[in-house]
């Protein structure tokens, strides 16, 4: 189930991620990581063929680049597209775990039918 | 890992594997840096950092498989984008020369429309298999004789249908004219058939059902034919079971036939049944039944007609005397139904054909002179790096794009030249009137589009391609290289020469045939008279007296309409109407069945020489007298009997016998010769005719005609008597329908109707042939002159006077369309044999249409160049220098 949740919202985490700047996929990985903490925990192998599909929906660019560490690596970058998908899909989001979040969290019991 | 020097690979083009391997190994690299700092062994880390992953192997497919799907996406894109560039700037060059691009485009909608129209009517006509289930296993099987096809008799049908091994059915046709009574009174040409007719000839009944097989002449029903039934009976799908007065007799209507069942030129308008007497099915001389048959499954045409052979050979065992002459013959139906039609269409096509290929040669040397003036831009192109793949795409781009708007165009243009085949073409063709811009035809232009786009955007982008860069921009777009691709343009005006000089001739062969004919004295005088034709009914006029009198009362009521100066009738007019052969034995001479005279025998009544002006050349006419009951038997032959029979001898006063090869002659005295008559049409040879007083035929004779008679009245200049005639026949008789009421000019025109549309179309196309191939060599000699402006400029300022220049240029022409000429005539020489059976009284290889269409075409060929060259004449000698 945990596993589910995440797949679909793992491009979206993506996006996210990306929406600071541009990044190589295994600092995409970690920042997700950091941020949701062992809630989001996946094998870290999952994120690749998420970018890739990413890049091939053209949401995402990617380039070649040195890292930090002087070492190559690939680096996505957010395109245009990407930025209004992302934004679109934060709205629904949030306007979803709301109105789950009061469902789950509300105290009043169904009235009978 | 891969090996390193696979990343260098990516200098040509992106390899998705090695891109993969890269990024998950740095991932991995990155993942150990970390456990490490975290105080981790490095071995340790390594094995953490792989769970961490996952499963590798399937992360890393997955991954390149999105790549490749991407990389092929974007290749896709990537072309797309080329060939929208190629479009844009193709449309751009097109609406930047809008005389070159519709030159290019009337052309080929020109050609590609007329051709396609032409194609469309080979296909309605030819192409397309015949409605009838196992349409292919249906054949006529007549009787020949002297090798002519003819009718079979009851006999030799019988023991055809039992002894067949080849044939698995047969049914019997046999034609016939009949007064439909309910209101108007109208004449039908109707057919009366055994009930296997329409299981030979199958297709669902548009209503109701065809015959029972136990269904005959007695069961008084009948079957109509879907035209009849719209015109008639206004399509009422309740006439099923309705009563039909057919010959005064009611008839149960149990079917109609769909649409289109008949496509013979006799066009009958309904059915009934018979079925053949115990007496006919053993008599072999009377020849009176047309037979159709279907092979059984896995038989064909060539071992019927071997099978069918040996059954008539043992007739002829039998009863050699009817067998004189005679033998069988199986057709198929669907060549049949084509006979004749078939070559026209062909040759048409054919011509057609070329006359796209002329339009296709001059669009060429249009694109290949553009290509030419491009040369600089093409070479630029090229020195910046441009593939010749890319310029070759490019040039594609255009012709394809030229085409396609021509070929569009060339579809509208098909859609009028249908609608005009099938308006004005000939009567008679059989399933004409279908022809349409169906997908077959559809099909057949966007092929003829893409190819002429593909050849004629092949042939000036390769030559165009192949410059030298330097050469071409040294040289300033001026070239060296005209000699050469002169030459191309040249073998292009040859073949264009040629193919115009097959058309020309093609068309001189058929006009000179067309003009012959129209010499062609017919034998009577067509003008001022008009027939109209009558059939008695049995049922009311059953005796031959009751006929002869009936047709007696009309005449002299036609006869009295004012403005009839003199009025006849007979059973046959010129060109019009059935004949009947009789064979016809001599007095005094041996009675031998091999020695038989076959005449063409016409019932007449007196005035008949004389409203038609037929001339009797010896002896006598036929006089009233002659028609009084009592009346020694008479007859007047004409030339070709009386040459035949008797020779140089005198025929008046001998006698002679016929229409029954009786051993008791009735002998009738020959009173008079007429003048030969072109009977069957112009471009038939007189037949040997008998013309006899209408009342001295044997009794049985009118049942032969079915008691029909045509009248023929010739009225002063300029008055119509058609109505009046009409009307004179309603005072005889109200309910007899008065058919084919024409004038005698109109008969005479149709009979060459078809000829004369064939002429008409092969000379159009001849001449714009002509026009084109013109138009060609004047491009090309344009051509010519301009690339040599500077020579002529220098020649001129060395002292060469106007003529010499234009002779310079005409020469040229004149070798071109020499070469042209003698190459189109061998290719004429062979190709107008295709032309043979349409030609009348002349040769296929007849040397004067040769010889007028090789001069007609250097003519214009020279008259073409002549304009150019008249040009280059005037070219001032300065302009040699301000070009260098």
């Amino acid at each position: 189930m945990k596993n589910e949740l995440l797949h679909g919202t793992l491009e979206v985490m993506i996006l996210k991620t990306l929406s600071w700047g541009r990044l190589h996929g295994y600092g995409i990985g970690r920042w997700i990581m950091d941020q949701g903490g062992d809630a989001l925990r996946i094998e870290e192998g999952s994120l690749y063929p998420a970018l890739y599909r990413l890049e091939r929906k053209g949401l995402i660019d990617a380039e070649w680049g040195i890292s930090e560490k002087n070492r190559k690596a690939k680096y996505y970058r957010l395109t245009p597209k990407g930025r209004r998908v992302l934004t679109a899909h934060v709205v629904t989001w949030t306007d979803f775990a709301t109105a789950v979040g009061r469902v789950l969290s509300s105290a009043d019991a169904p009235s009978p039918a | 890992m891969s090996p390193k020097w696979r990343r260098y690979l990516r200098f040509w083009r992106p390899d998705v594997r090695a891109d993969v391997d890269d990024e998950l190994a740095f991932h991995m690299q990155e993942r150990v840096d970390d456990l490490v700092a975290t105080g981790l062994d490095r071995n340790v880390a390594q094995q953490e950092a792989m769970r961490l992953f996952g499963d590798m192997p399937r992360v890393k497919d997955e991954c390149i498989e999105e790549a490749l799907k991407l990389e092929t996406e974007m290749r896709r894109l990537e072309t797309l984008d080329v060939l929208k560039q190629d479009a844009i700037y193709a449309l751009r060059l097109m609406r930047a020369h809008p005389t070159f691009t519709s030159a290019i485009m009337l052309t080929l909608a020109l050609g590609i429309g007329a051709t396609t129209a032409v194609f469309s009517i080979v296909n309605a006509v030819l192409l397309r298999p015949l409605p009838y289930r196992d349409a292919d296993r249906v054949v006529l099987i007549a009787e020949t004789f002297r090798g002519g096809r003819g009718s079979a008799s009851g006999g030799h049908v019988t023991d055809w249908t039992n002894q067949s091994r080849t044939v698995e059915r047969t049914s019997i046709w046999q034609l016939r004219t009949i007064n439909l009574t309910e209101g108007e009174p109208e004449r039908l040409r109707a057919a009366r058939v055994t009930p296997s007719f329409f299981e030979v000839l199958y297709v669902r009944p548009a209503l109701g059902r065809y015959f029972l097989p136990e269904e005959n002449a007695d069961s008084r029903v009948t079957v109509l034919s879907h035209p009849l039934w719209v015109a008639r009976f206004n399509a009422d799908s309740a006439i099923i079971g309705r009563q039909v007065r057919l010959g005064g007799e009611p008839h149960t209507v149990v079917g109609v036939a769909p649409a289109n069942f008949t496509m013979t030129e006799f066009d009958e308008r309904l059915w009934t049944p018979f079925a053949i007497t115990t007496e006919q099915a053993s008599n072999y001389g009377a020849h009176m039944f047309t037979v159709f048959g279907k092979l059984k499954p896995g038989a064909n045409i060539e071992q019927a007609q071997a099978d069918l052979a040996t059954i008539t050979e043992g007739i002829r065992q039998r009863a050699p005397d009817e067998m004189n002459e005679r033998g069988v013959q199986v057709v198929s139906y669907g060549s049949l139904l084509v006979d004749g039609w078939d070559t026209q269409l062909w040759v048409l096509l054919g011509a057609v054909t070329f006359v796209l290929l002329i339009g296709c040669v001059n669009v060429i040397s249009l694109l290949l002179a553009r290509a030419t003036a491009r040369r600089k831009e093409i070479a630029i192109r090229g020195a910046l790096g441009g593939a010749r793949a890319r310029l070759v795409r490019q040039l594609l781009t255009e012709s394809l794009l030229l085409a396609t708007a021509g070929g569009l165009a060339g579809i509208i243009v098909a859609k009028v030249g249908i609608r005009f085949f099938v308006g004005m073409g000939p009567a008679g063709v059989p399933r004409l009137d279908e022809a349409g811009l169906n997908w077959q035809v559809l099909g057949f232009a966007i092929a003829a589009t893409l190819l002429c786009g593909v050849v004629f955007g092949l042939v000036p982008a390769f030559r165009a391609t192949r410059v030298d860069l330097q050469s071409e921009l040294r040289d300033g777009g001026r070239g060296s290289r005209g000699v050469i691709r002169d030459r191309v343009r040249g073998t292009l005006i040859v073949a264009e020469m040629a193919v115009a000089l097959v058309l020309l001739v093609s068309a001189g062969l058929l006009l000179r045939s067309a003009y012959l004919l129209q010499r062609v004295e017919p034998g009577f005088d067509p003008r001022n008279v008009t027939m109209m034709r009558v059939a008695l009914p049995a049922l009311r006029y059953d005796s031959a007296e009751a006929v002869q009198a009936g047709f007696a009362r009309i005449l002299e009521q036609v006869r009295g309409v004012p403005g009839v100066e003199v009025a006849a009738a007979g059973t046959r007019v010129p060109m019009w109407g059935a004949s009947i052969d009789i064979g016809v034995r001599v007095d005094g001479r041996p009675f031998n069945p091999k020695d038989l005279l076959i005449g063409h025998v016409r019932l007449v009544t007196d005035q008949y020489f004389e409203t038609i002006r037929i001339p009797i050349t010896k002896g006598r006419s036929l006089k009233a007298s002659d028609l009084a009951a009592g009346a020694p038997s008479v007859i007047v032959v004409n030339e070709t009997f009386a040459r035949r029979t008797f020779g140089d001898e005198n025929p008046i006063g001998k006698r002679i016998s016929g229409w029954t090869r009786d051993t008791l002659p009735e002998w009738r005295e020959i009173v008079g010769v007429s003048g030969d008559v072109r009977a069957f049409g112009r471009e038939n040879e007189s037949p040997p005719e008998i013309y006899m007083p209408m009342t001295q035929a044997p009794s049985n004779a009118w049942a032969s005609y079915n008691r029909s008679m045509t009248f023929i009245a010739k009225s002063r200049p300029g008055i119509s008597v058609t109505a009046p005639m009409r009307a004179a026949l309603r005072n005889v008789d109200p309910e007899l329908p008065a058919y084919d009421v024409q004038t005698m000019d109109n008969v005479l025109s149709q009979s060459t109707a078809t000829r004369r549309f064939n002429t008409l179309l092969l000379t159009c196309l001849g001449l714009t042939g002509l026009l084109l191939a013109a138009i060609g060599i004047y491009g090309v000699i344009a051509f010519f002159v301009s690339q040599r402006t500077q020579e002529i400029g220098v020649r001129m300022a060395l002292g060469a006077s106007a003529g010499s220049v234009v002779g310079l240029v005409v020469r040229h022409a004149a070798a071109l369309a020499g070469i042209g000429i003698l190459v189109g005539g061998v290719a004429a020489y062979w190709a107008t044999s295709a032309l043979a059976s349409m030609l009348f009284s002349i040769d296929a290889r007849d040397p004067l249409a040769f010889v007028v269409g090789a001069l007609a075409l250097l003519g214009v060929a020279l008259g073409a160049a002549w304009i150019p060259a008249r040009r280059a004449a005037r070219v001032p000698p300065i302009r040699a220098l301000t070009d260098l």
